[in-house]
């Protein structure tokens, strides 16, 4: 079944609905490099990662992950209208809290950048290139790391992620990361996401009803 | 703190198994260097996020006992894999094999807890996380 091909909606757009897990960095955004790309932070930048504790960040406390970071729970995409063309596609995250993405696909622009407040999922609008959708976000908040490791951006970030059903179990998803305020060269990561089992649902999961782990997270920003 | 208690300091890698945890570094909060063994009664069960969380009564050789708080996976995760709040109750006595806590305190990360009667809850590794 996952090895089969992506299923459509009746206007032939690939159906991207689903319950999935991963596709993103976790632990490392570094992992998810495609040959021959690098990071390269700014000084000033290095600074910062290199100053990130352990306890400070973000997903430890129970904040959301923002993009391209991805929680190591479900997340569910759904559109509207499900039939076809799509004016709206939400990624609903159960963890790191329960939040989502608002994907405009309705044609707008993005506002201009002094109009935007920075915000921790930024403003995206989406369009469909063959079967890949893309989604292009400005807007972020500096407040969420990229990793476990404390990997940084600024309010600069630009990401523009191209999603790809490359099977029935599979979601690829592409994004260049572009920041030049942290980074001295735009780089591309890839991740797949895996389509979860047809009977599992988001649940709840309320991160901050008892989150004991801050107070016993050691040292600086680390995976291993 | 530690020194007295009955907890059998396991050499390193021994567990093997891949903690994969939820919103934190598992390295952070935890040493995988310093893997513990802990017998004792249950005396709370937290089906709370972003962890589940039991409480275990340890005694030391001289009696003093301490009460241990041990991190599972959340409750998502253990109910996705066919676990319930309701497997482990107060009064049970376990052994919990885990990892502690780099703060020092009574604290570990549980990677198999199993009764007396020699049934395994909550998986072979209760810390793998979703």
């Amino acid at each position: 079944m996952a090895q089969e091909p992506a299923p459509r909606l009746p206007d032939g757009t690939p159906d991207f609905s689903g319950l999935w897990s991963g596709g993103g960095p976790v632990g490392d955004i570094a992992g998810g490099l495609i040959p021959g790309e690098v990071m390269l932070l700014t000084p000033e930048y290095a600074e910062i990662k290199a100053g990130r504790m352990a306890a400070e960040d973000p997903e430890a406390n129970c904040l959301p992950t923002g993009v391209p970071r991805i929680a190591p729970y479900p997340w569910r995409i759904v559109q509207t209208p499900t039939f076809g063309e799509a004016t709206h596609m939400y990624f609903l995250f159960e963890g790191n809290v329960h939040s989502y993405r608002q994907i405009f696909m309705d044609g707008r622009e993005h506002p201009p950048a002094e109009e935007l407040d920075p915000t921790w999922y930024g403003h995206s609008i989406g369009w469909w290139e063959d079967d890949t959708l893309v989604i292009d976000s400005i807007g972020f908040n500096d407040l969420t790391w990229f990793d476990f490791l404390g990997n940084p951006h600024s309010t600069e970030l630009h990401t523009i992620e191209r999603y790809t059903r490359t099977d029935y179990g599979t979601l690829e998803n592409v994004t260049t990361v572009i920041d030049p305020a942290a980074y001295v060269q735009p780089f591309t990561i890839r991740f797949e996401a895996r389509l979860q089992p047809a009977d599992w649902d988001l649940m709840e999961y309320v991160c901050n009803e008892n989150n004991q782990d801050v107070e016993h997270i050691q040292g600086p920003a680390r995976l291993f | 703190m530690k020194s007295g208690i009955q907890l059998i300091l396991v050499l390193a890698g021994i567990l093997t198994s891949s903690f994969v945890s939820a919103h934190h570094s598992f390295a952070a909060q935890y040493d995988i260097n310093q893997p513990v063994t802990l017998v004792g009664k249950v005396t709370k069960v937290e089906w709370t996020n972003p962890h589940a969380r039991i409480y275990i009564d340890v005694a030391d050789a001289s009696g003093n006992v301490s009460n241990w708080n041990i991190e599972l996976g959340s409750p998502n995760f253990l109910r996705r894999a066919g676990w319930s709040r309701n497997d482990l109750k107060i009064t049970d006595e376990v052994t919990i094999n885990g990892s502690l806590a780099r703060s020092g305190a009574d604290m570990a990360n549980a990677a198999s807890i199993i009764l007396k009667d020699g049934k395994q809850v909550f998986g072979r590794n209760a810390a793998d996380d979703f």
